[in-house]
């Protein structure tokens, strides 16, 4: 429905997006996700019209934007800064849009008092904006946004600024919302759970280029390089170095500064075969899909060295050292590891990922299957 | 390193009262979190020990001594921000020293210091480099050992990694934790992710509006909190509230919510017979204590509407309306559930606290 042909934003010398081709579908909530200075804002600014591509174009119904102005755009857009009208009180600012578009008083106070509802923020409703805190800001910016019938909703970090409570309240409500409306939105956030939480698929994107795109599931299980992997998902992944081995004609993965090893895939010896050996291979483990015993057995069988362990309450993070590199491992709370303590690790093809040279090789057999 | 106490003390600025009567007490080699919301205080309280602003009234003690009329420079205390900007023409070894030569240690201790620094950040290999030379989480850890290369009486961290992502913010966390365990140092740090203060700390000391709210480990402020605003505050997804009223049929003690009759939690039998219990009270568990079923069973009694599912990889959390509250389940990975859809919730009565809904002080507080 919408569309970015291979475009390319520069500032200068700056290339801020680079060659990024991403579709949006008609009622899909799409989110762009990535660090500081990726070029997510840019894109949604360039959807938006308020920047022009310096190459490429953008389609909406297979019609190029090019030349059409912001306000010929069907699309309502929230800034990070929010850009709230000052002179007029909240209720007067949620209002805006429907008046605009000639509805009655009383729909409009229907439709005001319903959004205002949703976002907690009906007890403000005279005040004006310079008497609320940011995050009310950032509220009473989404509600105006969301308030009217729109082709397509731009949410930059719309809800970045939220106390905890309020944005785990908020996102499920934004979700709930745009469902209900089967609304077409692209949505900007640097947080990996609101990314998680809210998409139907999820562009991941770093440098101004686009490193992954697909449905959450899918990126999260199965990302395709190393950005990804330890971009997506809180506690970040862990990277270990390893280096490939072959021994008596069966792959293994040798942990660099360790005596342990580990059986590689046949995916992974696939890739050897066919592509050479890489400069590099690293295995990257997920905090949640390996866990750490105080004593060796059968499965946790890789030795590490406590680092240091985290109480978090409902849970704790491990931290160990294993060669050169640190890796972490949600544990329960009953489970207590001393600094220096040996861990034993459970590491394994069926819950690491392989990368070569930084690109996926091989994800855990049993979400592969 | 000294132990940090503070009695009774205040800061007003003009009308504004900033810090309402704190009194603590940090131990020696202690790494105590000032844990709360912006304008909770914890900045004003922490400048106070630093001597950055005067106390308006009270006491503040290192090791028992009395510090309100010592200079801040001669109170010995360092002081990190958030600013890990690196002397650039200084190589790795040179900036790490730099601190130390100022406060004018011995030669051999300055050296002594920064090897034994470099070695827990693991960083001997780069002492020779330039920071230019350095990725830029090197550069982190080098700036790190230089805010902590000295050794203060008291070491003070406002915010000190809040500017970082998530995934340098963490590993940072690890190295910062390590240095604290290998040297010993008195730690004040302040910081308003909840996560950080239960990851770091020793004792996590929560503040509100002013005023000093609880201050227990990282355990009993997640288990055994004070008051509802702690309990709200720590833990993430947030705690889940539900207003309820307490009566008594048949010799029988019961808590409604709206009509629905809920488990009274484990420790509620015993307050029932104390006669504890006020009749609006306030139930709170945790989206890691309700179990959420399909079916209805003998444990899964209170039926609830899904409203929406997030699946976010390594948990999965289900937004439920339970008579017009709504509720957050932390469930497990593969729960789906369609929108409206009728489930069926359990939950877990050692987990579930109970606060006085007229003051929001816990009634199962275990001092």
């Amino acid at each position: 429905m919408l569309e970015l042909r291979s475009v390319t934003k520069e500032f200068g010398r700056t290339v801020a997006v680079n060659d990024l081709s991403i579709t949006c579908e008609e009622c899909e909530f799409l989110v762009i996700f990535g660090p500081a200075g990726a070029g997510k804002t840019t894109t949604l600014r360039m959807i938006a019209g308020v920047l022009e591509p310096t190459r490429g174009e953008v389609y909406f119904r297979g019609q190029s934007l090019k030349g059409v102005p912001p306000e010929h755009r069907n699309m309502s857009m929230v800034f990070e800064y929010y850009a709230l009208y000052s002179h007029l009180s909240v209720f007067e600012n949620l209002a805006f849009p429907l008046k605009a578009r000639g509805d009655s008083g009383a729909e409009i106070r229907r439709l005001v008092k319903e959004m205002a509802g949703i976002l907690q923020i009906s007890e403000l409703l005279d005040r004006r904006p310079g008497f609320l805190s940011g995050g009310q800001r950032q509220r009473v910016a989404l509600g105006r946004a969301l308030i009217r019938d729109a082709d397509v909703y731009l949410l930059d970090e719309p809800i970045s600024h939220l106390d905890a409570k309020l944005r785990h309240q908020m996102r499920a409500e934004l979700k709930a919302m745009c469902a209900e409306k089967d609304a077409t939105v692209i949505h900007v956030t640097h947080d990996s759970r609101e990314a998680m939480a809210l998409s139907d698929r999820v562009a991941v994107i770093n440098k101004g280029k686009l490193m992954q795109i697909g449905a959450p599931d899918e990126v999260f299980h199965r990302p395709a390089n190393e950005f990804v992997a330890g971009f997506l998902g809180e506690p970040p992944m862990s990277f270990v170095d390893v280096e490939y081995a072959e021994d008596d004609g069966r792959a293994v993965f040798l942990i660099t500064g360790t005596d342990a090893r580990l059986p590689a895939s046949l995916e992974v010896s696939a890739s050897v075969r066919e592509r050479g050996l890489p400069s590099s291979f690293r295995l990257g483990a997920r905090a949640t899909e390996v866990s750490a015993a105080l004593s060796r057995n059968e499965t946790h069988n890789v030795p590490g060295e406590a680092f240091v362990t985290e109480t978090l309450g409902h849970r704790n993070i491990l931290t160990a050292k294993l060669g050169k590199d640190l890796v972490q491992v949600v544990t329960p709370p009953e489970l207590a590891f001393n600094v220096r303590d040996t861990v034993w690790l459970d590491l394994s093809q069926d819950n690491v990922h392989v990368f070569a040279d930084g690109l996926a090789v091989a994800h855990p057999g049993r979400q592969g299957d | 390193m000294a132990s940090v106490t503070l009695e009774n003390v205040w800061k007003k600025y003009g009308n504004v009262e900033a810090v309402r009567g704190v009194s603590l007490n940090a131990a020696n080699k202690e790494f105590m979190a000032f844990l709360g919301p912006s304008g909770c205080g914890k900045s004003s309280t922490m400048r106070m020990i630093a001597g950055l602003e005067e106390i308006t009234s009270g006491n503040i003690y290192f090791d028992g001594e009395l510090m309100i009329k010592v200079r801040p420079r001669d109170r010995n205390v360092a002081m990190a921000f958030e600013t890990y900007a690196l002397y650039p023409t200084l190589n790795v070894y040179e900036n790490l020293a730099f601190p130390l030569r100022s406060s004018k240690r011995s030669g051999v201790d300055v050296d002594k210091r920064v090897r034994e620094i470099a070695g827990i950040l693991e960083i001997t290999d780069l002492l020779d480099r330039k920071p230019t030379n350095l990725s830029s989480g090197q550069q982190q850890l080098v700036g790190l050992g230089r805010a902590l290369s000295r050794e203060p009486r008291v070491f003070l961290l406002d915010e000190p990694i809040s500017h970082l992502d998530t995934r340098q913010r963490v590993r940072m966390r690890a190295y910062i934790k390590r240095l604290h365990i290998e040297l010993g140092y008195t730690m004040i740090y302040v910081t308003h992710n909840q996560e950080e203060a239960m990851a770091l700390a020793d004792r996590v000391a929560v503040m509100n509006e002013g005023l000093l709210s609880q201050v227990g480990t990282p355990e009993e402020i997640f288990h055994n909190p004070t008051d509802t605003f702690v309990a709200g505050f720590v833990g993430e997804p947030p705690m889940n509230f539900l207003e309820c009223e307490y009566r008594r049929e048949n010799g029988r003690h019961l808590l409604d919510h709206k009509g629905t009759t809920m488990e009274m939690p484990s420790h509620g039998e015993a307050l029932a017979q104390r006669g504890a219990i006020p009749p609006r009270v306030t139930l709170g568990i945790r989206p890691f204590y309700i179990d959420i079923g399909l079916e209805k069973s003998a444990r899964h009694v209170i039926p609830a509407e899904v409203f929406v599912v997030e699946p976010l990889g390594d948990m999965t959390v289900a937004t439920v309306t339970l008579l017009g509250a709504r509720l957050q389940i932390v469930t497990e990975l593969g729960f789906r559930a369609r929108p409206k859809q009728t489930v069926w919730l359990a939950f877990d009565p050692t987990r579930t606290l109970l606060f006085d809904a007229e003051t929001g002080r816990a009634l199962t507080y275990e001092a």
